[in-house]
């Protein structure tokens, strides 16, 4: 029964993927919005907003509003939490440790972006 | 209290089994997440807790042993807990990925996608691939044992690299506490069960052949012995003799007596690479020893009694007559291939000459399952009648089935078969 088991969830489990990647090859590649009407952010604008129940960070020269993300990130919030409001291209580049985030992480990122960053503004 | 340490006995895997992979969940239930985010972190914490508890099942530890139910027992919830964790490891990724299908298909696929990405991913791929390797070659009963072992050590390399998978995601508050312990249960695992560190040190005092596939080893303790009872089955790995040359691995073998100065009596049937050379074993062989493991005949009770032997699994049974503990009627079905092959006949039956109370029905089978339904007594013969039942899985399985069928309940038949892959 455990060898059926493990067969059968095996060979569902690869079905399922394929089918994920399937679903992401067929999906047309969708045009980039015209960005020219963007909003430029401050430096304290972007302070102002450094809860976590208002959380925006600035990362590689977009600003982003992760508060409705915040509870969705692996890491306990004493790690994330501290960078609302400031910009975070080093802590994302790197979570501190000298790694990257993930490719699903890059993905995800556009749905959150609010604007452009201003740094010295 | 007896009663205590028994239903302790009979707890402690499955509540183990509940409590750990819950504890894990409960400690890092994600709150305010969508449904299926959440069953992706859900899954991958019930899958963690889950190959801990099988890891734990690993350790051959006669105390251990004791406490959760004897060895066989720990190693059946061994593979049910780990192929339990592999399920819901493999629905870990899906779920997460799932949850993104409805932002974008894209995003879906780049949650699971193993191409462009970097360590955290990789690491969570690699070790569901070696847990997929180490599964599928558990499942291959035709690979040689010594290989089998290398590939069944795939899971645990697997267990370490997924929680690394979690560390390098960021989640190391409850994770470094785990891997610390998988590491500890690994390490334990290897230095006293697999080198032999937590083992007693014997020599080969004589051995004798039994069948032309079978035969008896007596070993001598050179130090303290391990502390046995009647019908129970230790783990021995032989090393190197003057002309002998032992495999070093452990296999398990029933004691078919004790000698006062704690000289065991082994019965080893050629049944595999490593047990067909004993048949040439030699006195002077060094052998080191864990155990005692099982509880197949340590509540033997006043009741009348059925034992069925198949082949070697009939020592546990000469074990309790050598003892000279039989007090109640007991009838001895013993089957075996051939009767040149059929471990201690000649001695059984000159037990059961002598002894009113043993009754031997000894079965030739050749080398197909018999017709278990014609050998077993009808039910009204069964009736109050204690079962108990030794050999080959595919046989005590088919047994357990006909007797179920005739109304023996499960807390009457007692069993072992000595599966230990």
């Amino acid at each position: 029964m455990m060898r059926k088991l493990f067969l059968a969830s095996t060979a569902t489990f690869w079905v399922i993927v394929i089918g994920f990647w399937a679903g992401s090859a067929l999906t047309p590649v969708a045009q980039q919005p015209a960005v020219a009407a963007e909003r430029e952010i401050t430096a304290a604008e972007l302070a102002s907003h450094a809860k976590p129940d208002d959380c925006w960070m600035a990362i590689r020269g977009g600003v982003y509003d992760l508060t409705s993300y915040l509870p969705d990130h692996p890491s306990r919030p004493t790690i994330i939490e501290p960078w609302c409001g400031r910009e975070a291209s080093d802590a994302y580049n790197t979570k501190t440790k000298g790694r990257a985030h993930t490719g699903e992480a890059d993905a995800m990122l556009p749905k959150y972006r609010i604007g452009r960053f201003l740094p010295g503004g | 209290m007896a009663a205590y340490g028994a239903g302790f006995r009979v707890w402690s895997v499955p509540l183990l089994t509940i409590a750990v992979p819950l504890g894990f969940v409960v400690w890092a239930f994600p709150h305010g997440l969508a449904p299926l985010r959440a069953a992706g972190i859900v899954t991958g914490w019930l899958g963690c807790g889950l190959l801990l508890v099988s890891l734990l099942l690993m350790l051959r530890e006669p105390r251990l042993a004791n406490w959760l139910g004897g060895l066989e027992r720990m190693y059946r919830w061994h593979h049910v807990t780990g192929v339990a964790a592999y399920v819901f490891l493999l629905l870990h990724p899906l779920a997460l990925a799932a949850g993104n299908w409805q932002t974008s298909r894209v995003l879906a696929w780049h949650t699971l996608s193993p191409v462009e990405e970097s360590w955290p991913v990789w690491s969570g791929w690699l070790g569901l691939l070696l847990l997929m390797i180490g599964l599928a070659a558990t499942f291959t009963p035709s690979i040689r044992y010594g290989a089998w072992r290398w590939l069944h050590a795939l899971l645990g390399i697997g267990v370490v690299i997924g929680l690394v998978h979690l560390i390098l995601l960021g989640i190391d508050e409850p994770v470094l506490p785990i891997l610390a312990i998988a590491a500890a249960i690994l390490g334990w695992r290897l230095l006293r069960g697999d080198l032999g560190l937590g083992a007693r040190p014997y020599i080969v005092a004589t051995a004798r052949k039994l069948t032309a596939r079978s035969v008896e080893i007596v070993l001598r303790p050179l130090a303290d012995p391990v502390t046995l009872s009647t019908g129970q089955f230790v783990l021995v790995a032989f090393r190197n003799g003057p002309v002998y040359r032992g495999c070093g691995e452990f296999h398990p073998f029933t004691i078919s007596s004790i000698d006062g100065d704690g000289a065991l009596h082994l019965a080893v049937k050629a049944l595999g690479d490593c047990t067909s050379r004993m048949l040439s074993i030699e006195p002077g062989v060094a052998a080191r020893v864990i155990g005692g493991f099982g509880s197949f005949l340590s509540e033997v009770s006043g009741a009348p009694q059925l034992w069925i032997a198949g082949g070697i699994g009939v020592t546990p049974f000469v074990a309790l007559l050598n003892d000279g503990r039989l007090r109640h009627p007991a009838r001895l079905l013993y089957l075996y291939r051939r009767e040149d092959d059929a471990t201690y006949l000649r001695e059984l039956r000159q037990i059961a000459a002598t002894d009113p109370n043993l009754t031997l029905q000894t079965i030739v089978t050749g080398d197909e399952l018999p017709d278990i339904e014609g050998l077993l007594p009808d039910a009204r013969e069964l009736s109050g009648v204690e079962c108990y039942l030794c050999g080959p899985p595919g046989l005590v399985g088919a047994l357990k089935q006909v007797l179920s069928a005739r109304g023996v309940a499960a807390q009457h038949i007692h069993f072992e078969n000595f599966e230990f892959r």
